[in-house]
C-alpha cells in the first residue's frame, strides 16, 4: 500500500531511501511559539555590561519571574585550558565566556531574587575547582563570587559534590542518546542558563548557547578515560566517544540509540549538542560577542585549517529565552543564514545543530518568527566568512 | 712534548670549565679553530686528543671520581616525546600537556645536593639509526645552561660530518652552540638569585623516597609548580618562612628537631604536607586527595590513603596551595620548562625558558607576574629585546617576541 502510494508520486525507491535518510530520525515537534531576542551593540568589556544586561533582560520580559526564589545554575564556556591563548589575546577575549558577562548576569540574577546560584563548567582533566582554572588565566574569581549573595562554583567533569550522577532524559528519545547521566547540579536546579561565546565551530557550524552544552557531559562518563561499566574517578581525556562513536559511554549510563548510525563527526556532534540540549533544557540563553576569535572553537583549530585565526571585535550581545532563536540571531549576525542546511555556511561539513535542535521542538530558528528587539540585525551583522 | 703538556693540564681542573667530548676521530689540529672564540674551554674523554690543547684543559670522565669541583649527572636527551602513532604529533602525558624528557630538575636536585660544584650532564646523543636535527644540540646546550650546568657537549656522527664538510645546517647549529654557551656565560648575576617558589620539597632524595620525591620535581615541573629543593640534611637550616608550603617526602614523617621546625612552620601560618597526620589532631575537612588538620596558625595536610603516585601527588599539592600562589604564569608555554629566579631584596628577576618544540615560538608566548616590574629585556642567542608590561586583571604580562630554544627574560623592578 505503501509502495503504491510512493509509486503515484513518482518517488523510485532509490528516491525514497534518499528523502528517508534525510528525514530527522525523530518527528518535528508542533510549531514553536513566536520569541523574542535581543540584540544589543557592545563594543567593550567592564562595568557598563551591568546596566546593558539588565536592560536586555527586560526586553525579553523581566528576570523576576524566571529566578526569584530559584536555584540557578550557570553553564559557561571556558572550553581548553587556561594557559592556550591566541597569540597574546587572553582566553576570554577569543573563546572563553568573558568574565565581566558572567559577573553581570549573576548580579541581575541576584538583585531578581535567585536563591543560589552555580557557575558551572567541566574540564576534560582533573578534578580541579573552577576557582583554581580562573587563576590560572588571570582571573579573580571572588569578583564573580560576590557578584551576588550564594554565588557557588562546581566542575562538573566529575561527581562533583554530589553524592551519584543524575539521569536526564531526551524526552522524545534522542537523536543518539536516549538520555545522559549528569553532575547533580544540572538536575539541582529550577533554571538553567547558558552563557556562551560567539564563535564557528569546526564540527557544529556555530558555537552558541547549544554548542556550549557539549561541556556538561562529564568525562568520567564520556571521556576518553571514561569506566569502562562505572564511571572513572576522576576524568582522564576529551568527548572523543561524542566525535567519533568510537566507544561507547561507561555502561552504568544510558548507551547510543544505534550503534550501526554513522560515526562521523559532522552527523554526530550536532545531534549530540542536540540531544543534550533536550535533555536539559536551557531557560535562558547569552551569547557574547564583544571580542572573540574567527574560523572555530579555540586556538588549537589552526591546524590544517585552510582559513586563518583572526581575533575580532563584533562587538554585540544576544540574549534570549529561547536558545535556537538566540543561537539563530547569533548565525545571522555573523553573516549566516540560520535556515541553512548541510553543505551551506557555516554547516558545510556538518548537520545544522539549529535544525536539529529545533526539531526537537527546543525553539525556531526562522528569523520571520523571532521578534529581535533592540538593535535590528542588519546593523550589526558581522561577516565571520569575510575573515579568510 | 704536546703528550706531556696535556698530562700535566690534566690535573688542573676548575669549576669554570666548559666541556666538550672531543671526536676520536678528530685529530687534525685545524679541528681546534672550531673551538676559537667560544667560551669552550676543556676537552673530555677517556684518553686526550693527540694535538697540542695550548689553552684547553683535558679531563677524563669517570663517574666513579669525579674532577674536582664537578658533579657529574647523566640526565636524558631532552626531547618532547613524539606520538607513535603519528611522528609529527606530541605525545601528551595525563596532564594533557605534551610529554617532555627534561633535565632540569635533575640539575637542581645535584645543585642542591652539591652547593658548591658544578653539574655536568653527560648523556650522550640518540643512536645513530635515529635522525637528530642538528638544532637538538643546540637545545642539550640551552637546557643546561639555563640551569647553571654544562652538557659535556657530544656530536654525534651525522652533526660531526656536517662540521668536516660544512653544510649549511650543521654550521648554523654550530654557531647556534656558540650563541647559547655566550648567552650562558654573560651577566651571571642571576645564578645568586634564589627560586621564587611557594612552595619547598623536602625529603632525602634518596632511599625509598627516591622515586616519589624525584618524579614529584619532574611533574612539578612540567605543570608549573614553582618549588624549591631543600634536602633533608640541611632542612635545619632552611629559611622557611619564605615560603606558603612545605611538602616532606619520605615514608615515614619527620622526628627530632626537623619535626619541630616543620610544625613551627605549620604554627606560624604555613601548609605543611606530611606523609602521615600528627597524632591525636581531628581533620577539619578534606580537600584534594587529603585531610587537613588545623594547627597553630596554618594547617596541616595528610595523605587520605598513602602517596604512591607522583603524578596525582604532584596535582593535589598544587590545588592544595591554589593556583592564587603561583608566582608567574605562562601562557602558550606548553612544550617549555621555565624557571623563575629573583635577587634576595626582590628587586630583580630573572625567567630561564626552555622551548624543547625544536621550533621558533608559533603561538605567543606571554609571561604574567602578580606583581610589578617595571621592564624586561628577552636574551635569546639571536637577539636582545626590551618589552613593556601590560597590565592584566592580577598584575602584570610581559608579551615575548618569538624564540626558538632558550630565551632568558631579565626582569627590573
Amino acid at each position: 500500500m505503501e509502495s503504491k502510494s510512493l509509486h503515484r508520486r513518482n518517488y523510485s525507491r532509490r528516491n525514497f531511501l534518499a528523502a528517508a535518510t534525510a528525514l530527522p530520525l525523530v518527528p518535528p515537534a508542533k510549531a514553536a511559539p513566536e520569541t523574542r531576542v535581543a540584540l544589543a551593540r557592545c563594543q567593550s568589556y567592564g562595568p557598563h555590561l551591568v546596566p546593558l544586561l539588565g536592560k536586555m533582560f527586560d526586553q525579553i520580559g523581566g528576570l523576576k519571574k524566571l529566578v526569584a526564589g530559584k536555584t540557578v545554575a550557570i553553564k559557561v564556556n571556558l572550553t581548553g585550558a587556561a594557559t592556550v591563548r591566541l597569540w597574546y589575546e587572553p582566553a576570554e577575549t577569543t573563546y572563553w565566556t568573558h568574565p565581566d558577562v558572567i559577573g553581570a548576569a549573576i548580579y541581575w540574577f541576584g538583585r531578581a531574587g535567585a536563591r543560589r546560584i552555580r557557575i558551572l563548567e567541566s574540564f576534560a582533566e582533573g578534578t580541579k575547582p573552577l576557582e583554581e582554572e580562573m587563576l590560572v588565566a588571570g582571573w579573580e574569581p571572588a569578583d564573580l563570587l560576590n557578584a551576588a549573595p550564594r554565588v557557588e562554583m562546581e566542575n562538573t567533569g566529575f561527581l562533583g559534590h554530589g553524592k551519584r550522577y543524575h539521569r536526564l532524559m531526551v524526552p522524545n528519545g534522542g537523536y543518539i542518546y536516549p538520555g545522559f547521566d549528569l553532575n547533580h547540579s544540572y538536575e539541582e536546579c529550577d533554571v538553567f542558563v547558558s552563557i556562551a561565546k560567539l564563535k564557528e565551530h569546526v564540527t557544529a557550524g556555530i558555537t552558541g548557547a547549544l554548542k556550549n552544552l557539549f561541556g556538561i557531559a562529564p568525562c568520567t562518563i564520556y571521556g576518553m578515560a571514561a569506566g569502562k561499566d562505572e564511571p572513572a574517578a576522576v576524568p582522564h581525556g576529551g568527548r572523543m566517544m561524542f566525535h567519533t562513536g568510537y566507544r561507547q559511554p561507561s555502561r552504568s549510563a544510558p548507551q547510543e540509540n544505534d550503534f550501526t548510525s554513522p560515526r562521523e563527526e559532522g552527523y554526530r556532534v550536532p545531534r549530540i549538542v542536540a540531544d543534550l540540549a533536550a535533555a536539559r533544557p536551557i531557560h535562558l540563553s547569552i551569547v557574547e560577542g564583544v571580542e572573540t576569535m574567527t574560523t572555530g572553537e579555540g586556538p588549537w583549530v589552526a591546524a590544517g585549517r585552510s582559513r586563518k585565526i583572526h581575533y575580532v571585535r563584533p562587538g554585540v550581545m544576544i540574549v534570549g529565552a529561547d536558545p535556537v532563536a538566540t543561537d539563530a540571531v547569533a548565525a545571522a549576525v555573523m553573516g549566516f543564514d540560520p535556515m541553512a542546511e548541510r553543505g551551506t555556511p557555516p554547516f558545510e561539513t556538518c548537520d545544522s545543530t539549529l535544525a536539529l535542535a529545533e526539531r526537537h521542538g527546543l525553539g525556531t530558528r526562522d528569523l520571520a518568527r523571532i521578534e529581535v528587539v533592540g538593535e535590528p540585525i542588519r546593523n550589526l551583522v558581522f561577516p565571520f566568512r569575510n575573515y579568510t | 712534548m704536546w703528550v706531556k703538556l696535556a698530562r700535566l693540564k690534566e690535573t688542573t681542573v676548575r669549576s669554570d670549565l666548559v666541556p666538550m667530548r672531543w671526536p676520536e676521530t678528530w685529530q687534525d689540529g685545524s679541528k681546534f679553530d672550531l673551538l676559537r672564540g667560544t667560551p669552550i674551554n676543556c676537552l673530555v674523554g677517556d684518553r686526550p686528543p693527540e694535538l697540542p690543547l695550548g689553552e684547553l684543559r683535558f679531563v677524563r670522565l669517570d663517574p666513579a671520581s669525579p674532577p674536582e669541583g664537578i658533579v657529574l649527572v647523566e640526565g636524558v636527551w631532552p626531547h618532547v616525546k613524539m606520538a607513535r602513532r603519528d611522528p609529527n604529533a606530541a605525545e601528551t602525558g595525563p596532564t594533557g600537556a605534551p610529554w617532555v624528557d627534561s633535565n632540569g630538575w635533575r640539575i637542581r636536585l645535584a645543585q642542591a645536593l652539591n652547593p658548591d660544584k658544578t653539574v655536568w650532564l653527560t648523556y650522550m646523543p640518540p643512536k645513530q639509526d635515529e635522525i637528530v636535527a642538528p638544532a637538538a644540540f643546540a637545545l642539550a646546550v640551552a637546557e643546561a645552561e639555563a640551569y647553571g650546568a654544562h652538557w659535556v657537549i657530544t656530536l654525534e656522527e651525522n652533526f660531526r660530518r656536517g662540521l668536516d664538510e660544512g653544510t649549511a645546517e650543521a654550521v648554523e647549529a654550530w654557531r647556534k652552540i656558540v650563541a647559547v654557551l655566550k648567552l650562558g656565560a654573560s651577566s651571571a648575576d642571576w645564578r645568586r638569585f634564589e627560586p621564587v617558589a611557594p612552595l619547598a620539597v623536602v625529603s632525602s632524595f634518596a632511599g625509598e623516597a627516591e622515586f616519589l620525591s624525584q618524579e614529584f620535581l619532574n611533574l612539578a615541573d612540567r605543570r608549573g609548580l614553582a618549588y624549591a629543593i631543600v634536602p633533608s640534611s640541611r632542612a635545619l637550616e632552611a629559611r622557611l618562612e619564605r615560603y606558603k608550603a612545605v611538602i616532606y617526602i619520605e615514608p615515614q614523617p619527620p622526628e627530632g628537631p626537623l619535626r619541630a621546625k616543620l610544625l613551627d612552620f605549620a604554627a606560624s601560618g604555613g601548609l605543611l604536607i606530611l606523609p602521615e597526620p600528627p597524632a591525636k589532631a581531628t581533620a577539619v575537612e578534606t580537600s584534594f586527595g587529603h585531610r587537613i588538620y588545623r594547627h597553630g596558625k596554618g594547617r596541616i595536610a595528610a595523605p587520605v590513603e598513602a602517596w604512591a603516585d607522583p603524578y596525582l601527588l604532584a596535582g593535589d599539592v598544587h590545588l592544595l596551595i591554589g593556583h592564587r600562589h603561583d608566582p608567574m604564569r605562562v601562557w602558550n608555554g606548553g612544550m617549555m620548562n621555565t624557571l623563575y629566579l629573583a635577587s634576595p631584596d626582590g628587586s630583580q628577576g630573572v625567567v630561564h625558558i626552555v622551548n624543547y618544540s625544536l621550533r621558533s615560538t608559533l603561538d605567543a608566548v606571554t609571561l604574567g607576574f602578580p606583581r610589578t616590574y617595571q621592564s624586561a629585556t628577552v636574551l635569546t642567542a639571536e637577539s636582545a629585546t626590551p618589552v613593556q608590561p601590560v597590565k592584566r586583571r592580577l598584575g602584570i604580562e610581559f608579551p615575548l617576541p618569538p624564540f626558538s630554544t632558550y630565551a632568558r627574560i631579565e626582569l627590573r623592578g
